[in-house]
Formats: C-alpha cells, structure tokens, sequence
C-alpha cells in the first residue's frame, strides 16, 4: 500500500530537485566565466612614450594612390616625423614601395630612407635604394625620386643593373612614359652605359 | 662584279662564346615587351671584334624553353665592323651571339690593308674567319698616291 505513497513522494522530491539542478547547471554558464581578461599590455615601453612626446611621429604609416593614367603606387615606411618647420615635408625610415603599371609591369622599392614633399608632390628615397621590376630587372642606386602622379621615376646617382640580359652600369636612370599620353612605361639609362652578356648555348 | 666572293675576314681564332660588351651612351628598355635599345655611339665588343653603330636593338630568343636569352643585336646609323687589321662598313648589321655570324647589309665596304671590296651584303662567320661578300660585288681600287 505505502508503495503508492512512495511512488507519488519520490515524484514530488523530482519536480523540486530537477528544475534546481537545471538552474544550477544553467547558472554555473554565467557564473563560472573564463578566467578575467588581463588586459593586453600597452606595446610602448616608458622610454618610447616619452620619445613619443617630443617628436610627434606616426607608424607603419602608409600611402596608396593611382595616377592619372592609372599607375598604382602604395609607399609604407616603418615610422614617418612630420618637419616641425614645413607641415608638407615628411620624412621616413625604413620604406617600402611598390608600383604597378597599367600595362601590368610591377617595380618593388625598397630603401633606408624617404622624404615626402606635399608642396611639389614628389617623394625621394634614399640610402641603398633596391629596385626589382617584375620583367626580371634589380637595380641598386643611392637616390631616387618619384613623381607622385607617377609620371616620372627618376635616379640621379650611378646605377648598377642586373637583367635578363646580363648586368650593367649607367650613370643615371629615368622610368617616364614611352609617349606622353601613352601608358607604356621606358626605363632610360643614360651616360656611360656599359653591358656585359655571356653568351649561353 | 661578280655574284660572290669569298674573303678572309680576320683570319684570327675568334671565340663566340666569349662575353659581349656592349657600351653606349643610352640604353632604353620598354618595360611592356622588353625590348632594348642602345643609342649613341654604340660599340659591342667581342674578342678583338667591335662593331661600332649609332643605334642598336636587343632581340630576345622567343619560342617555348627560351629563358630571354639575348639571341641577335640589330645594329642601324651607320655600322662599321672591325677584326683585327680589316674593317667593314654598312648601313645595317645584324650580329647573332653565340653563332659568331654577322650579316652586314646595304654598301658594304670591306677595305684590306689597300685594297677594298664593295657589295651589298657579306656575312661574315668569325669562328671560321671567313666572309661572304654576295650582291654586285666589285672591287675599289685606291687611285692617286704612288
């Protein structure tokens, strides 16, 4: 007989003892978080923060255009300090650039330095400046200065060239467009250019 | 004149796989197709061969396993072909590296020591030191002086 009771009292103990095990188990998800964030670092040391101060500098700033005829030219330095003197000139350590010809010619730069110049829109980079073309050709000078319509590449200092067609030397170099309005690009070596080819066969 | 002529042209062993120098006071390359042009005062120099010219174009190998290698030098403005003792001129050149052959065209002129040779083309093959004056040849002869 009691084994009626029984039966009822145990289903009474279950409707109290399984909803407060759901709401413990369902609590132990907001009470229990993962451990508390310990906030990322701030990724400047004192010495930077006071560095910082002084000279107002941004990093890894970088730039990215297309010129008229539709050259694509991005620059990314590792830091840039505005001229305190001329708000327009800029001057950059650690720079790469990169500029892609519509005629699907690419040339990555890479150099120590770079100074930009707003006023006359031009961009000169400095110190073991590289130069690789995607046809193949590296070429290594002291001194370059860009153009920022991209019309005009200039080096004024002595080159030295290795291409596909064997090295050389010239004594400065200029990339502008073949025709003015045209979009095919002519590298031009001028002064004293001297080739040496090995012959393969 | 007669039709050819064959002719020692720098008798000398010349080696076609030496390296070419090639100097100039400009050289343009097209970054679209690569093609290369020296200007001004041209000398490509190979061995005791230097063909001088105002104006030259690279031309690549093309065709499937070419890695670009430079395959002819089309020299223009004037081209004047010196090996050793002789020298030739023409009003075009075409030098094809690494097969030692150059194919001068339009009023050659080939002189020797005193004497000299006219026509309008010769090739010229420096591994043998042989060339080959074709297209009304005929000969100058040097008048005045005893």
């Amino acid at each position: 007989m009691n084994n009626v009771y029984t039966y009822s009292r145990f289903i009474a103990w279950v409707k109290v003892i399984l909803p407060l095990a759901a709401l413990a188990l369902l609590s132990t998800l907001f009470l229990f978080s993962r451990g508390s964030g310990t906030g990322g670092a701030i990724p400047f040391s004192e010495r930077e923060i006071e560095e910082r101060a002084q000279t107002p500098r941004v990093t890894r700033p970088n730039f990215t255009g297309v010129t008229g005829n539709g050259t694509a030219l991005s620059v990314q330095a590792e830091t840039a300090t505005p001229d305190p003197e001329d708000a327009g000139r800029l001057a950059a350590e650690g720079l790469q650039a990169s500029i892609d010809t519509p005629g699907g010619t690419r040339f990555e730069i890479v150099s120590d330095s770079g100074q930009m110049n707003n006023a006359d829109q031009m961009f000169s980079l400095s110190g073991d400046v590289r130069i690789e073309s995607s046809e193949g050709m590296q070429m290594s000078t002291s001194e370059i200065e860009t153009a920022l319509d991209g019309s005009i590449l200039t080096a004024p200092g002595a080159v030295s060239v290795t291409g596909r067609f064997g090295s050389f030397d010239a004594d400065s170099m200029l990339l502008e467009l073949a025709e003015p309005d045209s979009n095919t690009y002519v590298l031009v070596f001028k002064g004293g250019v001297k080739l040496v080819y090995t012959p393969v066969n | 004149a007669f039709g050819q002529a064959q002719v020692a042209f720098g008798g000398l062993q010349h080696d076609a796989s030496l390296p070419v120098e090639v100097t100039a006071d400009q050289l343009q390359v097209n970054q679209e197709d690569g093609s290369a042009v020296f200007q001004g005062n041209v000398v490509i120099g190979q061995g005791s061969m230097r063909l001088s010219a105002g104006r030259v174009r690279v031309e690549y190998q093309t065709g499937a396993n070419t890695t670009g290698e430079i395959s002819r030098l089309h020299a223009t403005n004037g081209v004047v072909l010196t090996n050793g003792a002789e020298a030739a001129e023409a009003t075009s050149a075409i030098y094809t590296i690494g097969s030692g052959q150059i194919v001068m065209q339009g009023g050659v002129i080939l002189t020797q020591g005193d004497n000299a040779l006219g026509a309008n083309q010769m090739t010229v093959n420096l591994g043998t030191g042989q060339a080959e004056l074709s297209g009304r040849v005929h000969t100058i002869l040097q008048t005045g002086g005893n």
